[in-house]
């Protein structure tokens, strides 16, 4: 062994160094990134090999991310999903391993991302397939223990453990569709246009469905998730319509939906 | 504390890393591999993917490499990550487990990368400190892993073989040793590989080595003009790496070998023949009886 360098001044302590090797990896500004070469004594200069770490700590970031927001990626390409996603890691760099996890708050940061304003659309597609994300990493159970609705007739209705409500902004589901089909002109103008719409997601033993739903049929399975009884559930869906109409839209819409099983009691 | 043998344990042969693409193929038809190893941060977020690692598990012995230990962090390795890690070594009972001599987390945020370390007196108590909080956590022993190294700091006082051996005899952890990190290394250092893989079987206790790792790397050149190796796990062992291996085998002995390959990863047939090249050198070793020089 040999002795120790002995530095001018500063902090030389292991915990002092981290901070500033991580400081210099997220850095954005070119000054920032470089750390004074007398920290460093081999074949290459310390800026080279704090290259290296810079790239593949950014690529796995921007990796991790586009494995979550396939269709943002698809959509922008590859290079401006790259630099959204290396200035979102530098501002909110991941704080554990576990890279699934990491990103929940990436359709906020790039809502407002210069250069998207002509894809009003993009943060609310990122939200839809950060949903999605999460349901496919859910292990694929078939329990539907998430409420139970008695209704009229000795009819009980279970809807699944995974079972979400997802409100957007746009039709995001066609957007995700027609952009990973590739098939973009296939949109109809409306999609295009902002306004409510709400989906039923879940996790089946087939895998993430999706499922637009009606005024009708959001409220009622609001009310249901929020642990309404089954006339509660229904009067929520009503509003001002008949009992008729709610009945004739939950039957088209809810009732044939496998986010549901439907249990008989035999009196 | 526990720290008996491996319930299944990993056999001194040639197996293959596991990535998400070949779940299917394996769960499907089961191709042949003597064992397989996965970084265990993919599964632990992903219950999907772990219920799929739990039966492909079913046939196959399985080793846990993990990356986001962190073992040379100054502020200490992240518990919560030791519960996650604890949670899978019980529900997977791997026949290995490991990490790197690095550090990746510092000040609450995680670097994905196995970023270097200067080797000094405080770096070496630090990770010791580490492991064994590791270990303890875990319940059982780890091995660490060389890591390949781009920087190296000129507080370093202590060669790194020497470090890593320190760990593992301080600590009683093993030691996982990269045949191709050991390689990358000693070009990136400007130094000769087979000289550095003699140094590093010199440092360590051969009995601590429980596992050799071989991969492909890739050469860039810097601004200078200069060969630059990076460590990208995206290629097939290069033939110098295969030679450093030989050397390997013939100072330690048998030892379970993984082949990893992790960018651009191709197609499971591709990693099974790069695992029959390792079992080759593995099988051409003199049986056990045969006196072996040293």
């Amino acid at each position: 062994m040999r002795a120790a360098p002995e530095h001018a001044s500063g902090d030389q302590s292991l915990a002092s160094l981290q901070l500033r090797m991580a400081a210099a990896l997220l850095a954005a500004d070119a000054t920032a990134q470089h750390l004074p070469e007398q920290l460093f004594a081999g074949a290459h200069p310390g800026a080279v090999g704090l290259r290296v770490h810079r790239n593949t700590v950014l690529g796995a970031i921007s990796n991790a991310l586009r494995l979550s927001f396939v269709a943002v990626d698809r959509l922008v390409g590859e290079a401006f999903f790259d630099r959204m996603a290396v200035e979102y890691a530098r501002a909110a760099p991941p704080s554990a391993p576990q890279l699934d996890e990491y990103g929940s708050d990436f359709p906020a940061f790039i809502a407002d991302f210069p250069g998207t304003e002509s894809l009003p659309f993009l943060a609310d597609l990122a939200r839809f397939e950060w949903q999605l994300d999460e349901l496919g990493r859910l292990q694929a159970h078939d329990d539907f223990d998430r409420a139970s609705l008695q209704l009229e007739g000795g009819v009980r209705l279970q809807l699944s453990d995974s079972l979400r409500l997802h409100t957007a902004h746009y039709a995001v589901d066609q957007l995700r569709t027609a952009i990973l089909e590739e098939n973009i002109k296939a949109l109809s103008l409306g999609s295009l246009q902002p306004g409510e719409h709400v989906y039923a997601l879940w996790r089946s033993p087939a895998g993430v469905k999706v499922q637009a739903l009606s005024a009708v049929s959001a409220l009622f399975i609001a009310a249901a998730l929020a642990g309404a009884a089954g006339a509660q559930a229904l009067a929520a869906a009503a509003a001002d319509q008949s009992a008729a109409a709610v009945a004739e839209v939950l039957a088209r819409e809810v009732l044939p939906a496998s986010f549901i099983r439907i249990d008989k009691e035999i009196s | 504390m526990s720290r008996g043998a491996a319930v299944n344990p990993i056999p001194a042969q040639a197996g293959i890393g596991l990535r998400m693409p070949h779940h299917a193929q394996l769960l499907a038809s089961r191709p042949q591999a003597r064992w397989l190893e996965v970084h265990p941060e993919n599964y632990m977020a992903d219950e999907q993917a772990l219920a799929a690692l739990e039966l492909i598990r079913e046939h196959y012995p399985l080793s846990l490499h993990a990356v986001g230990l962190s073992l040379g962090s100054a502020e200490g390795v992240d518990r919560a990550h030791i519960d996650r890690l604890r949670h899978l070594v019980r529900r997977l009972e791997p026949g290995l487990v490991s990490d790197h001599l690095s550090w990746s987390t510092t000040a609450g945020h995680y670097l994905p990368d196995l970023l270097p370390l200067p080797y000094t007196d405080e770096a070496l108590s630090i990770v010791c400190r580490n492991v064994e909080q590791v270990q303890e956590g875990l319940g059982r022993k780890i091995l660490v892993e060389n890591p390949s190294t781009y920087l190296q700091f000129s507080a370093s006082v202590i060669p790194e073989a020497e470090f890593l051996g320190a760990v593992a005899q301080r600590t009683g952890c093993g030691v996982l040793l990269d045949v191709n990190n050991v390689y990358v290394s000693a070009a990136n250092q400007g130094r000769n590989a087979s000289e550095s893989l003699t140094e590093w079987c010199d440092a360590l206790n051969f009995s601590a080595v429980g596992e050799i790792h071989l991969a492909g790397h890739a050469v860039v050149k810097t601004a200078t003009g200069a060969d630059l190796r990076i460590d990208d796990h995206g290629d097939h062992v290069c033939a110098a790496v295969w030679s450093l291996y030989e050397q390997a085998l013939a100072r330690l002995g048998p030892r379970p070998t993984l082949i990893e390959w992790d960018t651009r990863v191709p197609a499971f047939a591709v990693l099974q023949t790069e695992a029959a090249l390792a079992q080759s050198r593995l099988d051409a070793l003199p049986k056990p009886g045969y006196a072996r020089s040293a």
